[in-house]
């Protein structure tokens, strides 16, 4: 008897548990109508748009619109109530916590990696040079090893998070100098590094591929395995933010961002996924 | 004149006309070589089913179509607003302004004209932040504002080809209305109006390139990388400027960067049809203006 | 009741106008108005310094308004020669099909969107310039001229082969009679009776030049200096108003993107009225 009452919770189980669990994640926003802006943090890019075209497949009459800008546009935008969500690479500060009412959503862990051009043999690098490098105190590839070429310094704007993170982290909040070169996202980072071979430049983890080499610091390589264990340093919480506690389309999003399909997403775009 | 000087002076002029049409050569050349390779259905409709996406049946995620779209509504929405403003302040300004005012008018009209586009972006997310605080929690930067800081972009651009096209008609055609008895106003809307119509809408057809081309007041006042296609004034939106701007820095793969490359020949050729639409309808407009004089 | 539609109508025709004409008047008053509580604050001059670095509080932009006149200057000064040359062709020398050619081919590139510049010049210009000066990321003030200068080759060209144009007849009969050549009588009856015509196309294109914001945005580098050399990056107003547009509104970096909005409209007007002085009232010419 026992037997066949466990073989029934098996059957039903596999029936119906199972499948609510797997594919259930986008069943909340059944009958759901309405707009979702989200703007931010780029390194949240490419996670966000895959939700949001999950979703929207899954159900025509939601429409969410996606922008970058950067982590503090991802703040003080939402603080403002221009947009629904906000995504940030950084904590909000205590003062724009309490200016805005703002709740925040860590749903993901990523690492930043300093990138240089494929051709670039200077893949090891010590902290102390980086922060040389990135003041201007260093300005030949020649000192580390490579061609006699100036070295060309990219950086983020200052509404970016990663550049906070990097800056704090790495930089131990030194100068960086002013022939240095703005881009505005991960993305373009990306593809300035990519054209570029005497650049270097910092970005996501989430965003490495073989257009760009990643160089480990102090011996460390800024792998996902890495900033799992802690080895890696330099990794920051991926954050999003709403103004006081979220509503409606807003808390769907969130807690599809934190279910297991969700979840996958994160991983799926190489970033450290908060909940297993 | 010393002959070799003057051989130099027309070799520069030689060179001048051959480096200008070489740099554009190359400019199209390369936009094509690297291009034409990526024109196709995906490009626009990504993995939609092609005439799903033309009836809105499926939303469009990978491909051009939401910023084609995006575009075109666009172009349509500012020039509605523009041209009953622009037609009717150019006929105001032909007919009826009296002479003590109308310098003031040309100032601030031509200084409107020269103003950057990224001001007029700049004053559009201006309003909306404004409007935001002062009077309404729904007001962001969206296809509304944009349509109308590009209005106000390209309304110089119609004010004055209708002014220019009232106040340069032949004497005779200005007043065989008046002498037939008909008033002012119908003298204006029935005969000079229709009179020199083509050339008013090729002023407005600049107008529509002018909408179509600019990035800069649409990226402060509501574009974004991901919207679909707008439902509603107050969504946000895509637009191809833009996606060829988004991608010309962020594209993460060879392919999205052909994708751009793709988005390039579209704009450039809706552009060039715009533009040339334009010339033909000046150049029958001046046909006519010689027939009758 | 006719009359009542006329005047009616000649109200709505008033009023349109007047809308038209107080829309320049409403960008300068928020310019104005998002600006004022650092004019009244005394902070203004804190703008006109040299260094910007929000973090430590510093936000001069007297950086962005020099990167902006280098590279307008140095726009013009690429553009000006071949804008002349090119007219001359147009207007002058073209007894061949070469000549109507390339008044089409000008004609053409004002239809071309600025955006696409900037994007064929990342990947063909830039690597190039790279290269040439093997030093600097290519992204730069050179770079950002040259595109610049293509950009407004056709404002420059159209304007002037026009001016070209309209010099009168009898002085080129003049001319002819006493059988100078092409060159001569370029040089010493068209160029000094057109002069008008030649500055003001001038003028109008250096309005072009530091109005335009893609062009520099995306290939000038962005970098907060005063830029050294031609290889070096640097910012203009206007990309700087695109790149800091996203930042806190109570913020003084958010304020001072209205004074450089100030800045580029109070030098439209100049450049309107320098026109006016050159006796041209019709500033508008498509692109």
């Amino acid at each position: 008897m026992k037997f066949v009452i466990c073989l029934a919770g098996i059957f039903v189980f596999m029936i119906v548990g199972n499948p609510f669990a797997v594919a259930g994640d986008l069943d909340r926003f059944e009958g759901v109508k309405g707009t979702l802006r989200i703007a931010g943090g780029t390194a949240h890019i490419p996670i966000m748009k895959e939700a949001a075209k999950r979703i929207m497949a899954a159900n025509p009459d939601i429409k969410i619109t996606i922008a970058g800008g950067g982590s503090g546009v991802g703040i003080k935008q939402v603080g403002e109530g221009l947009i629904d969500i906000g995504n940030s690479g950084r904590k909000a500060t205590d003062d724009e916590v309490k200016r805005y009412g703002l709740k925040m959503f860590k749903f993901a862990i990523d690492g930043i990696a300093v990138v240089v051009n494929p051709e670039n043999p200077v893949v090891k690098m010590k902290k102390s040079e980086l922060i040389d490098i990135f003041s201007g105190k260093i300005n030949n590839w020649k000192a580390l090893g490579f061609k006699d070429r100036g070295i060309n310094v990219y950086t983020r704007d200052a509404s970016s998070g990663t550049r906070k993170v990097f800056w704090k982290k790495v930089l131990n909040k030194g100068d960086i100098t002013k022939s240095a070169n703005f881009v505005k996202s991960h993305g373009a980072m990306k593809s300035a590094i990519n054209v570029d071979p005497y650049g270097i430049g910092y970005i996501s983890v989430g965003y490495l591929d073989d257009t760009v080499a990643s160089v480990s610091l102090d011996g460390t390589s800024p792998t996902l395995e890495n900033v799992l264990k802690g080895d890696y340093k330099i990794a920051r919480g991926l954050y999003i933010n709403t103004k006081g506690e979220p509503a409606g389309l807003a808390r769907l999003f969130i807690d599809y961002i934190m279910s297991k399909e969700g979840q996958k997403i994160v991983e799926d775009k190489g970033y450290i996924a908060v909940r297993k | 004149m010393n002959r070799f000087v003057e051989y130099q002076i027309k070799l520069f002029c030689w060179i001048s006309g051959i480096v200008l049409i070489s740099a554009i050569g190359i400019i199209l050349a390369f936009l094509f070589h690297k291009g034409i390779s990526s024109l196709n259905f995906s490009l626009i409709f990504g993995e939609t089913r092609p005439l799903d996406g033309l009836l809105l049946r499926n939303e469009v995620f990978d491909g051009l179509f939401p910023a084609i779209v995006g575009t075109l509504l666009l172009i349509f929405t500012s020039i509605f607003w523009a041209i009953p403003i622009g037609v009717a302040s150019g006929i105001y300004l032909a007919e009826y302004c009296n002479i003590k005012w109308k310098p003031l008018f040309n100032l601030m009209l031509d200084v409107l004209a020269g103003i950057p586009s990224i001001l007029v972006g700049l004053f559009g997310f201006a309003v909306s932040v404004f409007l935001h605080k002062h009077l309404s929690e729904h007001i962001y930067p969206c296809f509304l504002i944009s349509s109308l800081a590009l209005a106000c972009l390209v309304l110089p651009y119609i004010i004055r080809t209708t002014e220019q096209s009232l106040v340069n008609l032949p004497f005779f055609v200005k007043t065989t209305g008046l002498a037939l008895g008909a008033s002012r106003l119908q003298n204006i809307l029935f005969i000079l109006i229709p009179y020199n119509l083509s050339r008013i809408i090729s002023g407005i057809i600049l107008a529509i390139g002018r909408c179509a081309e600019d990035t800069a007041v649409i990226m402060l006042t509501g574009v974004v990388a991901m919207a679909g296609i707008p439902n509603s004034l107050l969504s946000q939106y895509e637009a191809l400027p833009f996606y060829i701007f988004y991608i010309s820095s962020d594209y993460n793969s060879q392919e999205e960067l052909m994708n751009g490359f793709g988005a390039c020949i579209i704009l450039l050729s809706i552009c060039v049809f715009l533009l040339t639409l334009s010339h033909i309808l000046k150049r029958k407009a001046a046909i006519r203006f010689a027939t009758h004089t | 009741m006719k009359s009542s539609i006329e005047k009616l109508a000649e109200k709505g025709f008033l009023f349109s106008a007047l809308l038209s004409a107080s829309i320049t008047i409403l960008i300068l008053s928020f310019m104005v108005f998002f600006s004022f509580p650092l004019f009244k604050g005394g902070d203004i001059a804190a703008f006109f310094t040299l260094e910007w670095n929000p973090y430590e509080g510093r936000f001069g932009i007297i950086p962005m308004m020099v990167g902006t006149g280098i590279i307008a200057s140095l726009a013009l000064l690429i553009a000006t020669p071949f804008g002349i040359g090119c007219s001359a062709f147009i207007s002058v020398f073209s007894t061949g099909n070469f000549g109507k050619l390339l008044r089409k081919v000008v004609e053409f590139m004002t239809g071309i969107p600025t955006v696409i510049y900037g994007f064929v010049a990342i990947f063909l210009l830039v690597p190039f310039v790279r290269e040439i000066f093997e030093k600097g990321t290519g992204m730069c003030v050179l770079s950002a001229s040259i595109m610049l200068a293509l950009l407004i080759l056709p404002t420059i060209v159209l304007f002037i082969s026009d001016a070209f144009n309209s010099v009168p007849k009898n002085y080129l009969d003049a001319a002819d009679s006493l059988g100078a050549t092409p060159v001569q009588k370029l040089i010493y009856v068209i160029i000094p009776s057109a002069w008008k015509g030649i500055i003001s196309g001038l003028v109008l294109a250096a309005g072009r030049a530091v109005g335009d914001t893609l062009i520099s945005l995306m290939i000038a580098g962005n970098a907060l200096q005063i830029p050294r050399g031609l290889e070096a990056a640097a910012r203009t107003l206007t990309a700087h108003i695109a790149l800091i547009i996203a930042s806190d509104y109570e913020s003084p970096e958010f304020k001072s993107i209205f004074v450089c909005g100030l800045i580029l409209f109070f030098f439209t007007t100049l450049i309107v009225l320098v026109l006016r002085l050159l006796g041209h009232f019709e500033v508008l010419r498509q692109r």
